[in-house]
């Protein structure tokens, strides 16, 4: 199977190499830093994966790279096997999904940023794919609280949270099986801050989708009041929930970086220096503005992306 | 068509509807109002709504219609079904106009988030005055084609209140804006998903249907496949196709220069194109079987060669069938093609996908109800076509 995947990889080499070729002699006719190819810019389903790919794409045009769409391409697993085969060059990713595509996720490398990062990096470079520096933020696991209970008991953080759940809190969290199963999520939560939910202050639904159990703690639905959150997710506020602060680090980080094939690096060599410093803007405060207007307000992920490189003098 | 007894005094699917709808009106919100995209709005029943929208002509209109369309069953003249079309084009147009007026007016009064949505009223009265109308249709013993036209009528004054813009403050509408360039792009694709599906499923169908007729031994071998690519779920198949097609790109680039890849529209096109093989070979075989054996001999009495049977006499006979199949397989990949958005293929499924993502309803809606609506007339269009094939009595 390895031996199957490089072959294939040196097969899509030696075709890109063809075309760094004809792309060398037809940027250096137009006087462009990249080839003529469009880099195929591909994205996950989901609002912040587009957004972050969208943003990627209009930075690189405004540069002069040429483009191509490939967004909203699918799961995360068809994603990456269109990216290790070679149908797209390159998408945003989260450092913390190395956990599990190299099936290391006990591992608590991954609860730091710097050293996850530099774990991905080196894990993935047989398969000829070049993690570039990731932003400073994760769209990690989380509990979010509804505002009313959180402010009742006065809650901010993770130690709070379990210091009212051991003196018998009111909690009921809507969860999916994995957080709830995954010895990375709420298994590792209540590890480090000291605390367990009973099976009847959990209420486990089958898929991942955080927004209908967000809007199940915000609205009271079944008596739920905690759901399970992605830090970044752009209804928190607008849902009036309240993320507990996981202060002492108990989940893996996830940084979004572009991951991009070495093939297509080296035909287009100056994608790092032109998505470093859009990288380098992204916080998590920022990730939750940017998709609250596509989610909440319903603006489209074009005009966020393009309004964002704009205010941040990156649009060319 | 339906055979339903002509008499025209007392009819239990209208007065079914009838009932299901006023309840729906009155007891259900017609719409919602909500502070944002993503809360349940609070309800706002009919009689609220009326008074919010403060204009004559829509509830005028909404209350007339209602009543045509409400009497009409109970006359003795089965020509005045006629006037059921367009009186539930009333009642959709009068009620869409309410809930437009509506959002209009809290839309005035309420912040830029705010949301107003269809509810769950409004629904029930649309699709009630759908049905009516549709019974009342099929009571004509219309041929296809006319029936289309007449749903067509049902809809039509709706189709004119969203184009001069009187609903643009609706939520569903306002998703609509903020996906405008997207969704006639969405739509073609979706199109171009089937047809690239169905087209090449006939052209391998029809022949394969008719060479499972004549031989047994491609029957045993033909139906038990396909019938076992039926039951395989789409999503897997779009899965298992990602692979192999990758493969076949890299190895022959030709391809892979003609769009032809692991993740996009290919695999979408293949997975369709297999799912549609079913119906059409399925049907194209019973099609000719069904040609009784005295119309065979027939033939072979007035001298016909094989081939001139099959031509000039099975497969006329059989065409109804062939169609009928035809149309179960365009159907079929009317509501399949939506699930391709999955693997980057597009169209109207990823409007939906992108509204369940978010948790918005409406942009749900806006990828679904095309859907229902291109169904709907796909299939109308086919079953004109099938009774137009059908052959005249001798």
């Amino acid at each position: 199977m390895s031996f199957e995947r490089r072959a294939a990889v040196g097969v899509m080499a030696a075709r890109l190499s063809r075309r760094v070729v004809l792309g060398t002699t037809l940027g250096a006719a137009v006087g462009v830093a990249a080839g003529a190819v469009p880099l195929r810019v591909g994205s996950k389903l989901d609002i912040e994966s587009a957004l972050l790919a969208q943003t990627m794409m209009l930075a690189l045009a405004a540069k002069g790279v040429p483009t191509a769409d490939r967004l909203r391409l699918g799961t995360t697993q068809i994603v990456r096997s269109a990216l290790l085969a070679g149908e797209i060059d390159l998408y945003p990713e989260y450092t913390g999904n190395g956990a599990f595509f190299f099936h290391q996720d006990a591992d608590p490398v991954w609860k730091s940023a710097q050293a996850g990062y530099a774990r991905v990096r080196d894990l993935d470079k047989p398969n000829g794919i070049v993690w570039l520096q990731p932003a400073d933020a994760s769209n990690a696991w989380a509990i979010a609280l509804c505002g009313d209970v959180a402010a009742a008991n006065s809650l901010a953080t993770m130690e709070d949270f379990a210091r009212w759940v051991r003196l018998g809190g009111n909690v009921r969290l809507a969860a999916s099986a994995e957080f709830v199963q995954s010895p990375a999520a709420l298994p590792a939560f209540e590890a480090t801050y000291g605390f367990k939910l009973r099976d009847q202050q959990l209420l486990v639904l089958a898929g991942g989708e955080t927004s209908a159990m967000m809007r199940a703690a915000a609205e009271g639905i079944s008596n739920i009041n905690a759901a399970m959150v992605y830090t970044t997710d752009g209804a928190i506020d607008a849902l009036s929930l309240v993320v507990m602060q996981d202060t002492k680090t108990a989940q893996i980080v996830y940084a979004p970086a572009p991951v991009i094939r070495e093939a297509a690096l080296a035909h287009c060599p100056v994608v790092p220096a032109i998505l470093s410093p859009v990288f380098g803007c992204v916080s998590i405060a920022v990730l939750r503005a940017l998709n609250e207007r596509i989610q909440v307000e319903g603006q489209s992920v074009q005009q966020v992306a393009r309004e964002f490189l704009t205010a941040k003098g990156l649009a060319g | 068509m339906s055979d339903v007894s002509t008499s025209p005094r007392w009819n239990p699917v209208q007065t079914l509807l009838l009932v299901v709808a006023v309840a729906g009106a009155a007891s259900l919100a017609i719409v919602a109002h909500a502070k944002n995209r993503l809360l349940s709005g609070a309800p706002i029943g009919l009689w609220s709504a009326v008074h919010l929208s403060d204009a004559t002509l829509p509830v005028v209109l909404f209350g007339g219609a209602g009543v045509v369309l409400a009497i009409v069953p109970l006359l003795r003249r089965p020509t005045l079904y006629w006037l059921a079309p367009p009186a539930a084009g009333g009642v959709i147009a009068g009620l869409s106009w309410i809930a437009g007026r509506c959002a209009d007016a809290l839309a005035a009064s309420s912040p830029a988030m705010a949301r107003t949505s269809l509810g769950a009223g409004y629904w029930i009265v649309v699709v009630c005055a759908l049905l009516a109308a549709a019974d009342a249709v099929s009571r004509l013993r219309l041929r296809a084609l006319p029936s289309l036209l007449a749903g067509t009528v049902a809809l039509l004054p709706l189709a004119a209140l969203i184009a001069i813009g009187v609903t643009d403050q609706l939520s569903i509408m306002r998703e609509y804006d903020g996906q405008r360039d997207a969704f006639l792009a969405a739509l073609l694709r979706h199109i171009e998903l089937v047809a690239g599906a169905v087209i090449p499923a006939a052209l391998i169908g029809i022949p394969l249907g008719i060479a499972a007729h004549r031989r047994a031994h491609v029957r045993r071998i033909v139906f038990p496949s396909l019938n076992i690519l039926q039951t395989i779920p789409s999503l897997a198949m779009f899965g298992l196709l990602l692979a192999p097609l990758s493969r076949l790109a890299e190895a022959m680039p030709a391809l892979g220069r003609i769009g032809i890849s692991g993740v996009g529209p290919a695999p979408a096109v293949i997975a369709l194109v297999l799912y549609a093989l079913l119906p059409i070979v399925r049907n194209t075989a019973a099609g000719l079987a069904g040609v009784p054996a005295s119309v065979l001999d027939a033939a072979r009495g007035m001298g016909m060669s094989r081939r001139q049977s099959l031509w000039q006499v099975e497969v006329p006979l059989a065409l109804p069938l062939v169609l009928a199949g035809l149309r179960i397989a365009v159907v079929q990949a009317v509501g399949l093609a939506s699930v391709a958005a999955l693997i980057g293929a597009g169209g109207l499924g990823a409007i939906m996908f992108q509204g369940l993502f978010a948790d918005a309803l409406d942009l749900v809606l806006l990828g679904a109800i095309p859907v229902v609506l291109l169904a709907t007339v796909v299939d109308g269009l086919l079953k004109a076509l099938a009774a137009a094939s059908q052959p005249r009595a001798a």
